[in-house]
């Protein structure tokens, strides 16, 4: 049999023009496929991971009633202990979980401030300054100032957010809120640092403030609104759940919490996950678009090698040797085309993983619903190579049963007579 | 007994509600190391009837035995593999495949057989392309030999394997007179030296000077039979 496949392997160079558009078309879908899967995987690797910092922690902790309502950010329904004893011993308790690294409390709240002629709303985060930085590398997008300190009545914000408030560091800013009793108040607090992050919700709407202040100033002792835990690994948060949930059994609190993995705490994730199915199945379609030029190039050497088909049969092939001829000769060129475009795809892929896409015109226009990098860093992995090269070479293979079928089923009689 | 024995083969090609009756009723007898000529004109059935000896189409009646055995219950797969170790084919159109060289063109013949060591093959076929005068053409392609040095490919092809029979339709049809003077006085040689059995067809008077037995067909029916010396005294 390894004569058919040097024949298989000869055979392209007999129309080189044609054999190179099939190889081509090929190539061109298995390096998009290559591409697109890191584009993909680096896009939602980054979203799930900003996800993670900004919403769900790897397991989220919110009081149930909370989680029903949570764009609300009402401050009726806190984390305040497994039973209402207070957050610091409950943090104590859930950082004692095995697997769990740190708990990370914050109080988030909608606030407005007013400029000259302005009202602007924001959304204010109390956190613990320490924890955050450790959590979300906060601290290393400060272009201005310095972090916010316990005790201090100071914030830190973005720069669009700065610049609608017209202010400075090192001014002052007034902000109005609700209290967790409902009344309306209003603290002057320090602008202590600037940060700058390519994302609107980061940059324009939020700031910062130390969760003990916010604490005081909303008159929430001892509680926040939603606790993070954090694990040594998001992929493999799900194995500590259990724990967790374990405690808040042992506490008497399940009823009272909702306890979330962060691949379920968060809708978008969710959708995020049924996408990559989703991709996949594109892929496939993708790549059997391509192959529609091989099989058009196939149909054509059967058409053109009929009376060599003839002289085949005559020799003694069968059928299912004619069949696997050709499919063979199509295998070449699916094996040469996904060699190509795989090693293709890897180059860009590689490129851009580390100068990145740059992707900031799409984000600046989504608002602050959505979080978003405005670079994404493609995933280069051979996986993806492997995985673009096998799709082109087995779709090729399949798709080339249609035209090898034609030539097995010739008559030898009628295929020797053919001019 | 007889290597070849047809009885009543009739076919009839249907072309739509036309029924196309090509061979209406031949009774042959081709013994063992027969050189036979099948003469007639066009469309008087020769290649029909070539087919159906060489197990490429079934006869619509009428046996054909080869070696002893009858066709007609064969299935496909049998009879590929009577054509693959017992019958070798020549075209008149050649049928090279044009990205192989002459050595790997003949070599195709007799990797499909088996039961043969790589170098037993190798060296039955350097032997067959020196035997039809090919002796250090074996790299050339089919495009950069004449038609005779193309024929003769063919026919080391088909000899290769050393079949009981060889098959020629019209080998010599798109040669000049010279040049298929050559190619037959080749067959004739190999027919001689090994014994093959060979019937090929033609339709030009010239050509049938080499049959050592010529069978006339017209309408699908044998008209004329002739043996030996007859046939150069009468024509
Ligand atoms: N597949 C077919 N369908 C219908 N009729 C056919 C078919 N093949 C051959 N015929 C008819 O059968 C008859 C014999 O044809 P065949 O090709 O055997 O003749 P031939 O002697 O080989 O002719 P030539 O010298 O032109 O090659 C002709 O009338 C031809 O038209
Ligand atoms: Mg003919």
């Amino acid at each position: 049999m390894k004569f058919l496949w040097t024949l298989a392997a000869k055979n392209l160079f007999r129309n080189r023009l044609r054999s190179i558009v099939s190889i081509i078309a090929i190539a061109i879908s298995v390096m998009v496929v290559v591409f697109a899967r890191g584009l993909v995987t680096g896009f939602i690797d980054s979203t799930f991971s900003l996800y993670i910092k900004y919403d769900t922690g790897h397991i989220k902790v919110v009081n149930q009633e909370y989680r029903q309502k949570e764009r609300l950010f009402s401050l009726n329904y806190p984390v305040d202990g497994f039973n209402g004893e207070g957050l610091t011993s409950m943090i104590k308790k859930l950082e004692g979980v095995e697997g769990i690294e740190m708990a990370v409390p914050r109080i988030k709240f909608g606030a407005m401030a007013s400029t000259d002629d302005d009202l602007i709303t924001m959304l204010g985060w109390g956190v613990d300054p320490a924890k955050e930085s450790k959590f979300t590398g906060i601290e290393k997008q400060l272009v201005e100032g310095r972090m916010i300190r316990p005790g201090e009545k100071e914030i830190l914000l973005g720069k669009g957010l700065l610049k609608k408030l017209n202010r400075q560091v090192g001014d002052k800013v007034t902000i109005l809120y609700n209290t967790s009793f409902n009344s309306f108040k209003g603290a002057t607090l320090r602008i202590a640092g600037v940060i700058e992050s390519g994302m609107p919700l980061l940059n324009d709407t939020i700031f910062y403030l130390p969760l003990d202040i916010a604490q005081e100033l909303l008159i929430m002792p001892d509680q926040a609104t939603e606790v993070l835990l954090v694990t040594p690994n998001a992929k493999e948060a799900a194995a500590f759940y259990p724990g967790v949930k374990e405690l808040f059994t042992a506490e008497g609190a399940e009823e009272r919490y909702s306890v979330e993995p962060w691949n379920k705490a968060n809708s978008v994730l969710e959708y995020m996950q049924v996408a990559i199915r989703i991709y996949d199945v594109i892929y496939v379609f993708l790549v059997l678009l391509a192959s529609i030029v091989v099989i058009n190039t196939m149909v054509m050497i059967v058409k053109e090698r009929t009376r060599e088909i003839g002289m085949m049969t005559a020799l003694g092939l069968q059928s299912r040797d004619i069949l696997k001829l050709f499919i063979m000769e199509g295998t070449v060129m699916g094996i040469t085309g996904s060699l190509l475009g795989a090693v293709l795809g890897g180059i860009v892929t590689r490129v851009l993983s580390v100068n990145g896409f740059d992707y900031s015109a799409i984000v600046s226009g989504m608002g602050d619903e959505f979080l978003m990098n405005p670079i994404i860093y493609p995933t280069f992995s051979v996986t993806h190579m492997i995985y673009g090269f096998l799709l082109g070479v087995i779709v090729t293979a399949v798709t080339c049963i249609i035209p090898a079928r034609r030539a097995a089923r010739l008559e030898p009689s009628e295929a020797l007579r053919e001019f | 007994m007889a290597l070849l024995e047809l009885k009543g083969v009739e076919k009839i090609y249907q072309q739509g509600k036309i029924e196309v009756p090509a061979l209406r009723g031949i009774d042959l007898i081709v013994e063992k190391g027969e050189f036979t000529t099948i003469f007639g004109p066009s469309g008087s059935g020769k290649t029909t009837l070539l087919n159906m000896i060489g197990c490429l189409d079934k006869p619509t009646k009428g046996e054909i035995y080869f070696d002893g055995q009858e066709l007609g219950d064969l299935s496909k797969k049998e009879l590929a593999l009577i054509r693959r170790h017992n019958i070798g084919f020549i075209f008149q159109s050649y049928n090279l495949i044009p990205v192989l060289s002459a050595y790997e063109n003949v070599e195709f013949a007799i990797r499909l057989t088996d039961g043969r060591t790589e170098s037993e093959m190798r060296k039955k076929v350097l032997d067959i392309l020196e035997a039809v005068g090919l002796a250090g053409l074996e790299d050339r392609r089919p495009n950069e030999l004449s038609g005779g040095q193309k024929q003769r490919v063919a026919i080391a092809r088909a000899l290769v394997k050393e079949p009981k029979l060889v098959l020629a339709d019209e080998p010599t049809a798109n040669l000049d007179s010279k040049t298929s003077d050559e190619v037959l006085e080749i067959m004739v040689r190999m027919n001689q030296q090994l014994g093959t059995t060979f019937i090929f067809s033609t339709h030009d008077p010239q050509v049938m000077e080499y049959a050592g037995r010529l069978i006339e067909i017209r309408d699908g029916k044998v008209s004329r039979e002739k043996k030996g010396e007859d046939i150069r005294v009468h024509h």
